[in-house]
């Protein structure tokens, strides 16, 4: 990035901050400070910062206009003494990463911007079923990153305190590693006699019976050869056991919703494995285990203007998250309506604000919005206007 | 005072109860009182045995139990070694989750088969905070026969089980592996128990080691104790050769009667007393058994499984020091002594007998090696 360029993002990025309202963190006076100026190459963090060193965030920002703000998920006694045993450690909001650079099956060097954003997204839904559902935390706050990715941060009380060995407990069940499949099947005494049961209220059991229950009300509706055809497909059941497993489809429904697993034979045990590979694979969310297990970690302030993309850090209401395009909508509007000179030095195609083209190399003039995303992303140089 | 307070003396009111009294712990140290013998007690037995539990209870009344508590905590500060603290918590949390289980029984049934007072299982969940991260689980109210019994399972706020819970009690305690739904996650009446055995650890160790010496009064108490300290001492060093055995194979046929009774009884199905499931495991444990071959040995599945999966973790702390098998001596106070042999006459320690009838056989075929085959 040439000086030049870096200069104006500086200037511009001060222009939003003094107009911004950007709201502090609940506790934020105990909370660790840290930003990246632009002048320093955008490497060095300036940290161990509490809010009495930065002083009115508003001001700080404007006078500073950082090239990225960060605040720490944990509560200190002294959040700006210089090493974390000072610090005094007090609580840490519970934090979710998702970002398309760690996404299963989502290859950043050949998928878009927009395509991983897009595939990040779905991802962020699942973890807030997961996270709503079972967990049924109620202070989140589901935060669109500026970058890649989204952030979560719960604040509920009850898990402020986890030490770093139980939020991975937590990484784990979102992410069911370590499940026992075998396990989720479970005994269940009732009336003097003992059967073999799906443990269903609650956790993986629960998604694979809610699966089981969907699935044989499916096969209900079915013609016969249609439901027979359907069990077969799934690996290890032959027309012996899908007969099996239909006819307690037909016969014993109550059996399947008590999540009895003996009365359809040894064809039900195997369509539960079936079904919770189905699960994990559809329902799991691929989170970042650093960020979640660490309790002193930084994070990206919501309402801040991402370095790397100029985007908003923008907090998403729950309703907001499903239309949301971050390429459109967490684009400042301090830097829309006019245009600037730029030299494209990255040519090729391009999805930004709504819009799908192609750039051509060299000095152009495009709308700011566009120019300071470039040039934040490293595909132009400002130039004299 | 309020007799609840002997048999659990960590409580907040205990403490308040032993400031009340009428004579403070540097006190009863200067005259040599029954509360420090006890104290003494408590901590040996820990140490060696897992329970702080007295040996002859009737011994000693509940205001010397009471206040062998802080004196027991006085002595393990001395004592000053990290494997002292350990196991001194977890004995006393063991102890406290034996008499809760059978309180909550006994309050169960309505019967008050013993006359010590009982507490109930809200009064423990008040008093480590956690009445508002537990629920009973709501049972069919169509089920008439479970009318007014104690629920099977309860629902613990997720907060609170990650606390108290930890991986390494086994697969079984993973978070992944539980029911988890709005927020709670299922557990049994065991597992509930269980998660207030480790509130009590915690409550315990926290403090523990605190520094005794450093001013005059506190001198004088360290000095006053310095007999008691140094048989611990000897204790810890003893034991940790008492629970090293020269022995690594596993041969069930030259075991001492005691534990070929008790393996019997478990192989049985029988679910032995803790006491004695103690005794057997820890006796398995001594010469490198795991726990997966624990319970293989012991013919045990599911929920046992687990439970002495987790029991041979606590034995084999991290430290890589273990919790001694009892002595003959502490066999025979159990009632599990049985069917003595002529070897018994020799010996003191059940580890005794074991090494030397290994030692006489010569050749021996591990149990393990006829397993894998």
């Amino acid at each position: 990035m040439e000086a030049r360029t870096r200069d104006y993002l500086e200037g511009r990025f001060g222009d939003y901050y003094r107009r911004a309202q950007i709201p502090l963190p609940p506790a934020a006076e105990r909370r660790e400070w840290g930003y990246i100026p632009w002048s320093a190459g955008g490497t060095t963090m300036v940290r161990h910062q509490s809010l009495l060193d930065v002083g009115d965030l508003g001001d700080f920002l404007t006078r500073t206009a950082p090239r990225h703000v960060y605040f720490s998920s944990a509560r200190f006694t002294d959040p700006g003494a210089g090493t974390m045993d000072e610090k005094g450690w007090q609580s840490a909001d519970l934090v979710f990463d998702l970002d398309a650079d760690h996404l299963p099956g989502v290859d950043p060097e050949t998928t878009s911007y927009a395509d991983m954003l897009d595939a990040c997204k779905d991802d962020l839904l699942k973890l807030l079923d997961v996270l709503d559902d079972d967990f049924a935390f109620e202070e989140t706050q589901v935060v669109f990153s500026g970058g890649r990715g989204y952030h979560v941060h719960v604040r509920d009380e009850s898990v402020r305190g986890l030490d770093s060995e139980a939020r991975r407990e937590v990484v784990d069940y979102v992410r069911a590693i370590d499940l026992d499949v075998e396990g989720l099947v479970g005994t269940e005494s009732n009336r003097g006699t003992t059967r073999r049961v799906l443990r269903r209220h609650g956790g993986w059991g629960k998604r694979v019976h809610d699966r089981l229950l969907e699935l044989a009300e499916n096969l209900r509706e079915m013609e016969d050869a249609d439901a027979l055809d359907r069990l077969q497909e799934l690996q290890g059941i032959g027309e012996g056991r899908a007969k099996t497993i239909l006819g307690q489809v037909h016969n014993n429904f109550d059996a399947i919703r008590e999540g009895n697993v003996e009365a359809g034979g040894p064809g039900t045990r195997i369509l539960v494995d079936a079904l919770a590979r189905e699960a994990v694979a559809e329902e799991t969310a691929p989170i970042d285990e650093p960020v979640t297990t660490d309790t002193k970690r930084l994070i990206r302030l919501p309402g801040s203007l991402h370095g790397g993309s100029s985007l908003r850090v923008r907090t998403l209401e729950r309703d907001e998250i499903e239309a949301f395009d971050p390429l459109s909508d967490a684009v400042a509007s301090r830097f829309r309506g006019r245009d600037i000179a730029v030299r494209v030095t990255d040519p090729g195609p391009v999805e930004f604000d709504g819009d799908s083209f192609t750039l051509s190399a060299g000095d152009q003039s495009v709308e700011e919005c566009l120019g300071v995303f470039l040039m934040a992303r490293g595909r132009a140089e400002k130039v004299k206007e | 005072m309020d007799p609840h307070h002997a048999r659990y003396p960590f409580f907040d009111g205990a403490r308040a109860a032993v400031g009340e009294a009428d004579i403070s712990p540097p006190a009863l140290i200067a005259e040599d009182a029954p509360a420090v013998e006890r104290g003494l007690e408590r901590v040996e037995r820990a140490l060696m045995e897992g329970t702080v539990a007295p040996e002859e209870p009737r011994r000693w009344s509940d205001r010397e139990e009471l206040l062998s508590y802080p004196i027991a905590r006085i002595l393990v500060s001395l004592v000053d070694t990290p494997a002292a603290v350990d196991k001194y918590a977890a004995a006393e949390a063991a102890t406290a989750h034996e008499r809760f289980s059978a309180d909550f029984q006994t309050d169960d049934d309505g019967l008050q088969s013993t006359s010590s007072p009982t507490v109930s299982l809200d009064r423990v969940l008040r008093e480590f905070d956690l009445s508002g991260a537990v629920r009973p689980e709501r049972t069919d109210p169509t089920d008439r026969r479970r009318g007014g019994r104690d629920p099977t399972h309860y629902w613990v706020g997720v907060g609170a089980y990650l606390t108290l819970a930890s991986a390494d009690w086994g697969e079984r305690w993973r978070l992944v592996n539980r029911e988890l739904a709005t927020g709670a996650v299922r557990v049994t009446n065991d597992e509930l128990h269980r998660l207030l055995e480790e509130a009590v650890r915690r409550r315990v160790a926290d403090g523990l080691p605190f520094e005794v010496r450093g001013n005059s009064a506190g001198d004088e108490i360290a000095e006053a104790l310095d007999d008691e300290v140094e048989s611990l001492r000897n204790l810890l060093n003893d034991h940790d050769v008492a629970g090293r055995t020269d022995v690594d194979a596993v041969v069930p046929g030259l075991f001492p009667p005691c534990m070929k009774a008790l393996l019997q009884r478990a192989q049985s199905g029988e679910s032995l007393p803790a006491h004695s499931e103690f005794s057997l495991v820890s006796f398995l444990v001594a010469f490198g058994m795991d726990a997966t071959e624990v319970a293989t040995l012991l013919g045990a599945d599911g929920d046992d499984a687990d439970r002495i999966e987790t029991r041979v973790t606590y034995l084999a702390d991290a430290e890589g020091s273990q919790f001694a098998p009892p002595s003959c001596a502490s066999m025979q106070s159990y009632g599990d002594c049985v069917n003595r042999d002529e070897r018994c006459e020799t010996i003191s320690h059940p580890l005794s007998y074991y090494t030397s009838a290994v030692r006489d056989a010569g050749e021996v075929r591990d149990w393990r090696e006829a397993v894998g085959e």
